[in-house]
């Protein structure tokens, strides 16, 4: 009952529905803008939106595939012949690349492709587009994934990364989880989820916004008296005010995501769900497909939205007015949104990817990695455990703070 | 029931907010005077377990509020100087959250709410918010919560605050009816309200008891300082800067004055019934004064 009435207080203020109006609206607004700004080429010129998805999608058909070493050598092979016609070729002073309709033919409609296969080739933080394409020897075959790993082995080596023996191991490891061949195909709505996690920091805002006042709004607004001289005033009432906010929080955040997730995929197709991470990295160390890693990120962003619920309702228990309670917490939230790391290795790298706001992001291609003792862990892994301690410890020291409220 | 409290101290910084209070409290309407500051709502706030002691203690039948917890409080109820209400809830929404708050089960939750909301006039428009409410409407649902969980303390701090004469009389005739068989501390600066339904009364200043009587002995210390003469009408003013004057009635071209001093002011100046209102004047001064002509003013 008490959960009910708390909920319902959370419910009925204008404010909420007036944060979470416009929360919803800028969700909808940035998660709809690559729908809206889609475009796509062909010999005749841009297809804008639905129409431009249709033909991209449509373009995908041939080439959901598995990306076999024979399939890889068999695409390098027809993109090289292409060049032995002169008439094929264009070459702006420093490069050589297809023109006319070896390009529009070829080239348009398995561009991204291309580009994933031509990736395995390239050095650790080198992007040379299919440049070595043409000059690829592929006499003992294409060899794709005996480049990656290589490539990968590389990456682990390179002496700014600074890792453990351990650490490469447990990226050695992962990776060679990774299912060879790797199916190809359409993923367009994943790909758009997956680099836009971030801009849930302002559902995660309007949640924190919304419950802000939970605690400080009955001092604020002189209720506090009344409701600890009740019989479970600073016992029952103060766990309800917590489940209240924890349900009302994960149900707004929810109806965000449904928003988020639901209008790329909408307009996108679910095509992708089970393709493997690789094809938009090949050096994505995480055995997942999109799907999996959508949901794994998720579950990191919940974790984060209880602990940012834990941290309002703390502030919000010690503070006066709800509105001091938001000048600490937006801080908190949007600071690192100006802070870039330099690095995935130090105190102050590792420390930024554990932040509210980079938390959001997946990172799947950064091999950031956390060492304790000898065990090692994952951004991802290390952001769910710190983020589920944070929730543990700031809920009952909100609950503490409120117990202990003194009416002055 | 006896509600004890023994050594209680208030202390803000070098402030000492309520000073060393002893008190034992059996069943009965409690009259708490003072003025302004004198550490009314504060006391209070102890008693209600809000606000925490510096030292001494309170305790409901020997054992402290601390050891009672829950048991406590379920036996109080409190109305608050200038409390807030949730103004989005209606009068009934709000009454079956404080009911839950209170422990009530749902049946008797709902059955107590429609009695109280009844008793104080409010079953009309119990289901409109609490924003739309006038002063008085606020205060009625203020002390029906207080009532929700047949309270044996209720303590009611300045229950009549702002509310007009009629609001006032019928909120008086509301205390006397749930008063029976509690311990009710009333707190007010305006005398004539506990004058009609106070069992006693406890008069503070400066954070402690004055005084701690029953009401029909509580003025037997001033008799023989309370005095009516007749003054000419334009010697009005300069009467009132030397002395408390408690009341003026005119009278043809004079004035009638009522005043407490402890000495005669004229020779021919007689001794009258000293009433609650002297009493406090008596105490209180021009504290008491001012306060008397901003509640009449409001």
């Amino acid at each position: 009952m008490l959960v009910k009435y708390e909920f319902l207080k959370i419910l009925r203020k204008k404010s909420t529905i007036i944060v979470m109006a416009i929360s919803l609206l800028l969700t909808a607004f940035l998660f709809g803008l690559p729908i809206l700004q889609f475009q796509t080429y062909n010999q005749d010129g841009v297809i804008k939106g639905f129409d431009g998805i249709a033909y991209e999608k449509e373009q995908y058909k041939d080439l959901s595939v598995p990306i076999t070493d024979e399939y890889a050598a068999q695409t390098i092979t027809e993109y090289q012949k292409l060049f032995e016609n002169p008439e094929n070729v264009g070459y702006d002073g420093s490069e050589k690349f297809l023109i006319g309709d070896a390009y529009w033919n070829y080239v348009a409609p398995r561009e991204n492709l291309l580009s994933m296969i031509a990736s395995a080739y390239d050095s650790p933080g080198e992007n040379s587009g299919f440049n070595k394409l043409p000059e690829l020897d592929l006499t003992d075959g294409a060899k794709f994934y005996q480049s990656r790993n290589e490539k990968i082995e590389s990456l682990l080596n390179t002496p700014s990364r600074d890792m453990s023996t351990e650490q490469k191991e447990y990226w050695s490891n992962m990776s060679s989880k990774v299912e060879a061949p790797l199916q190809y195909g359409y993923h367009e709505g994943w790909k758009i989820i997956m680099s836009s996690f971030e801009l849930l920091m302002f559902a995660l805002l309007a949640v924190c916004i919304v419950i802000a006042p939970v605690f400080s709004g009955e001092y604020q607004a002189g209720t506090d008296s009344v409701i600890l001289s009740g019989k479970y005033g600073k016992t029952k009432l103060v766990t309800a005010k917590i489940i209240s906010s924890m349900l009302f929080g994960v149900l707004a955040f929810t109806l965000h995501i449904i928003v988020a997730f639901g209008l790329p995929l909408a307009a996108f197709g679910t095509d992708g769900w089970n393709l493997p991470l690789q094809i938009a990295g090949t050096t994505i160390p995480y055995p997942f497909t999109f799907l999996q890693a959508t949901l794994i990120n998720l579950g990191v962003i919940y974790l984060v939205l209880l602990a940012m619920i834990g941290l309002t309702l703390f502030l919000s228990a010690k503070m006066k007015s709800p509105y001091i309670v938001l000048i600490v917490l937006v801080p908190v939230l949007f600071i690192p949104l100006f802070l870039s790391p330099n690095g995935t290795t130090g105190a102050y790298n590792l420390t930024l990817f554990l932040l509210p706001y980079r938390s959001t992001m997946p990172e799947i291609d950064k091999y950031i990695s956390y060492q304790i003792g000898g065990i090692v862990f994952n951004v991802l892994s290390i952001r769910a455990i710190l983020y589920a301690v944070l929730t543990a410890i700031m809920l009952p020291l909100a609950k503490l703070g409120f117990k202990k409220h003194q009416v002055v | 029931m006896q509600l004890q409290l023994q050594d209680l101290c208030k202390q803000y910084g070098t402030k000492c907010a309520v000073n060393h209070v002893n008190a034992s409290l059996s069943p009965g309407v409690y009259g708490l005077l003072g003025a302004n500051g004198a550490g009314k709502t504060t006391l209070m706030r102890m008693i209600c377990g809000v606000l925490k002691p510096t030292s001494g203690s309170i305790r409901l039948n020997g054992k402290t509020i601390e050891e009672l917890g829950e048991q406590y409080y379920s036996h109080l109820g409190y109305m608050p100087q200038d409390f807030g209400f949730y103004p989005d809830f209606t009068a009934r929404e709000f009454m079956l959250y404080m009911a839950a708050v209170k422990g009530l089960d749902t049946k008797t939750a709902k059955k107590r709410t429609e009695q109280l909301l009844h008793m104080v006039n409010l079953h009309e428009v119990a289901n409109k918010k609490v924003k739309s409410y006038s002063g008085g409407m606020k205060q009625r649902l203020g002390i029906a919560q207080a009532e929700l969980n047949h309270p044996l303390i209720l303590i009611l701090d300045e229950p009549t605050a702002g509310l007009d004469p009629k609001e006032r009389i019928r909120f008086r005739n509301l205390i006397s009816d749930f008063a029976k068989e509690k311990i009710v501390i009333l707190s007010t600066h305006i005398v004539s309200d506990v004058s009609y339904i106070a069992d006693y009364i406890l008069m503070m200043k400066n954070g402690q008891f004055l005084l701690s009587e029953p009401i029909e002995t509580v003025t037997e210390g001033i008799k023989g300082k309370v005095w009516e003469f007749l003054v000419d009408n334009k010697k009005v003013e300069e009467y009132s800067r030397h002395l408390s004057v408690v009341n003026l009635h005119h009278e043809n071209n004079m004035v009638r004055l009522r005043v407490v001093s402890d000495t005669a002011p004229m020779a021919d100046a007689v001794t009258v019934e000293p009433s609650l209102e002297d009493l406090f004047l008596y105490h209180f001064g021009e504290d008491a004064q001012s306060e008397r002509s901003n509640d009449y003013a409001g």
